[in-house]
């Protein structure tokens, strides 16, 4: 009986369909008496009447029922848009004669007074759905979209392709192309869905988002503040997607419409133990760190791979967009930093990275504003790519295989004599666990292990824990397989090892005969003899050095 | 829950169709017996008369009234899929605009052409129809299936009476100003309009928003 008085009723009265189906009745949109939101008209029961009017409207088109705001809007700007903006228009500047917060709701074109809104309501509150005139902070807008545009920014869709639901007016972007006003099937009068920014991917491309792990991680968030997903409805990284970092509207971060205006934050809210597994957050707290939190607004995607203006955010080395978890062979970028650009070994600018020393010579090789050598040497080095040059007398093999074989026997398995090392080898996080990389340590110089360098320093496994993770401690400090007077050296004189070697490598003007084995003399502990501080390589294990160590006067002292 | 919502409307609809019935045009804005341009004190008049009617212009019953010879600008917009089969103001439109358009003058009938009255205000909607709903174009069910906005003319029930939008609000498939109102206020609504918009319910008849 209910049934059947449900269909003649729906037959009879063809308004309560509206009940029924997705329509603007439904919607906060329906600003009069009867729509369910909280913003609506104390006594006016006509929906269309807040925005159209069958006549005299203005603009004609679509039948405007509202006055244009006149406005001069702050718009949006960014290194990375090539979009020419200019001020609102089109259907865009009808929806801002609401959405700005300038003009009172129910003030129209077509009633002399305005409809009055319960709650005395007049102009759009204060919150989300009022974008203010400063939409810079806004997705751009009121922008022709066409191929030429897509052609020039190259990681957006050619707009002929546009199919679906995103419709441009006139070639432009606008309010409509992402919103429909009347139907709120989606949330936010969206036209498509949100989940895995499949709305936002109609237009965009970004390069190998297929396959990065904020397009395909499962992770949820564990409930800690903050929330890293404040603005969307869903609970994994992957449904998020864009939205795990950029906020369609009124940014904090409004430079390419960031959730957060300090660029860390972008990362830091999900890479801080609540959603991702390991926790950068942590090792960003420590003494030593690429201190993230110490620049704001100086990187620029754009800018030269070389940096010129010293800085270090998370997307130096990250590419949020293509980053995923594929490993790689040194010296090969693994998937952590794939996409990002580098120096190569040339100098030359190298985009994206191949390498991983690549990314560390942006900043570490002569860059303005870099801390000078850690220690004082014979041969003053100011440029850690230089150092690194396979053409040197020595030099870690991080850049290609090492030159000799004399250190063979002293490494631990499975490092050979054509290992190749990554710089994160040994500048990485301390600690069992800790995230690869070098984002945070405990030890200066963003070291993996602990590396004294204090003259005098008592010789034990933690001591020179760096240098024993590949270097046999057995064979150095018993003079096996090494340098016959290692024991001399480090255990009975307590010189560290940082005093003889300088670890990265020597280049010009360093040579084989005096600058093999990575001996450059740390020039705070050692002191001329006779005016000369020099080591002679003579042979395998065989050699001599003339200089005052400890109060000894090597003139020379061979072996 | 909404079965009760519905029951409680009811009444509320039928009184709008009670007293819509048994309306006339007498004493509406169309009445104009009593306006001193109108020296005949008659209503039909203006319109039409029994005899030796202008039988030039189409669609045009009895008609008494000059027509107007203006060229409209019409109504256009990206988004409106009618802009193919639009046409100038056509059919009962071309009537309505010859009091509306504001180029004839009201007492223009029955042969007067000197006329020196014109309509006023917002009752005038000029030659400049791009500010107005459009009409004179071609609604079927391609234009529905086109603009996914509109309802199906040819299924979708309008409300008034019991046939479809096609069947009671349209004319040879064209929207035209009879569409929407009813020039001699059979239901009492005011402006003239053939079923009430509490809630945009005319507009809702066709638009699926």
């Amino acid at each position: 009986m209910i049934r059947l008085l449900k269909i003649s009723l729906l037959q009879l009265f063809w308004i309560p369909l509206a009940v029924y189906s997705q329509t603007i009745v439904s919607t906060k949109h329906n600003l009069s008496v009867s729509g369910p939101g909280a913003i609506k008209a104390t006594t006016e029961s006509e929906i269309c009447i807040f925005c159209h009017a069958p006549h005299n409207s203005r603009p004609d088109h679509p039948l405007w029922n509202r006055s244009d705001p006149g406005l001069t809007y702050t718009l949006y700007a960014s290194s990375t848009t090539q979009a020419i903006l200019g001020q609102p228009d089109g259907a865009s500047i009808l929806c801002l004669s609401c959405h700005d917060g300038t003009i009172a709701l129910g003030s129209i074109i077509s009633r002399t007074t305005p409809i009055i809104m319960a709650g005395g309501v007049t102009t759009m509150p204060t919150g989300v759905s009022n974008l203010t005139k400063d939409i810079s902070n806004d997705h751009p807008l009121s922008f022709i979209y066409d191929a030429t545009l897509a052609a020039a920014d190259g990681q957006l869709v050619n707009p002929a392709t546009l199919t679906g639901p995103v419709k441009l007016e006139n070639g432009k972007l606008q309010c409509t192309s992402c919103h429909d006003p009347h139907k709120n099937i989606y949330s936010a009068f969206l036209v498509a869905t949100t989940q895995a920014s499949n709305l936002c991917l109609v237009c965009h491309t970004p390069a190998n988002w297929v396959t990065a792990s904020h397009r395909n991680s499962t992770s949820t968030w564990n409930g800690v503040a903050p929330n890293p997903w404040f603005h969307s409805p869903y609970t994994t990284v992957a449904d998020n997607g864009c939205e795990n970092c950029h906020n369609p509207h009124s940014a904090a971060g409004k430079l390419r419409l960031m959730d957060w205006l300090p660029e860390e934050n972008n990362c830091l809210d999900c890479h801080n133990g609540n959603v991702a597994v390991k926790n950068i957050q942590a090792q960003a707290a420590k003494t030593y760190k690429h201190n993230v939190y110490g620049y704001q607004g100086i990187h620029d995607p754009v800018e030269n791979a070389l940096v010129s203006t010293n800085h270090v955010e998370c997307t130096d080395c990250h590419n949020a967009h293509q980053a995923n978890n594929t490993t790689a062979v040194a010296p090969n970028v693994n998937g952590f930093i794939t996409g990002v650009k580098g120096i190569d070994q040339n100098g030359s600018q190298v985009n994206p990275a191949v390498y991983e020393y690549q990314i560390c010579y942006r900043c570490h090789t002569n860059t303005p504003g870099m801390a000078p050598p850690a220690s004082p040497r014979v041969i003053v080095q100011n440029n850690v790519r230089l150092e690194f040059a396979t053409t040197n007398p020595s030099f870690h093999p991080v850049v290609g295989p090492r030159n000799n074989t004399e250190i063979t026997g002293n490494l631990i398995a499975p490092n050979t004599a054509s290992t190749v090392i990554y710089c994160t080898a040994c500048h990485a996080s301390d600690g069992t666990g800790s995230p690869a990389g070098p984002h945070g340590s405990i030890y200066p110089h963003i070291m993996k292990a602990q590396y004294l360098t204090a003259d005098n320093t008592t010789e034990s496994a933690a001591a020179y824990a760096l240098c024993y993770t590949c270097h046999n401690r057995n064979n150095i400090i018993n003079n096996i397989n090494s340098f016959p007077r290692h024991r001399l050296h480090i255990v009975e004189e307590r010189t560290p090892c940082n005093v003889c070697h300088d670890a990265h490598g020597i280049g010009s003007p360093g040579t084989t005969t005096n600058n093999s084995n990575l001996v450059n003399f740390n020039t705070a502990v050692v002191s001329p003899s006779g005016g000369i501080i020099q080591f002679t390589d003579t042979g395998v294990r065989h050699g001599s050095c003339r200089l005052v160590c400890h109060g000894e006067n090597h003139n020379p002292e061979t072996y | 829950m909404k079965i009760k919502k519905l029951l409680t409307a009811l009444p509320a609809f039928f009184f709008l169709v009670n007293v819509g019935l048994g309306q006339t045009i007498v004493g509406s804005a169309h009445d104009f017996s009593a306006q001193t341009w109108n020296t005949t004190q008659q209503i039909c008049i203006c319109c039409h008369t029994p005899h030796n009617a202008d039988i030039t212009i189409p669609d045009a019953p009895l008609w008494n009234h000059r027509s107007t010879t203006a060229t409209f600008q019409l109504y256009t917009s990206p988004t409106f899929n009618g802009a193919a089969t639009i046409t100038q103001p056509s059919g009962s439109s071309k009537l309505c605009l010859s009091c509306h358009d504001g180029t004839v003058a009201l007492e223009n009938f029955g042969g007067t052409t000197n006329g020196t009255h014109f309509i006023t205000t917002v009752n005038n909607v000029g030659t400049d129809l791009r500010n107005d709903h459009p009409i004179s174009f071609v609604f079927d069910a391609a234009l529905a299936a086109a603009d996914p906005g509109l309802w199906n003319p040819t299924t979708h029930p309008s409300g008034i009476g019991t046939g479809t939008i096609s069947q009671t609000m349209l004319f040879n498939n064209k929207l035209e100003c009879a569409s929407c109102h009813n020039v001699h206020n059979g239901t009492g609504i005011a402006h003239l309009l053939r079923k009430t918009n509490v809630a945009s319910a005319l507009c809702l008849t066709c638009h699926n928003k």
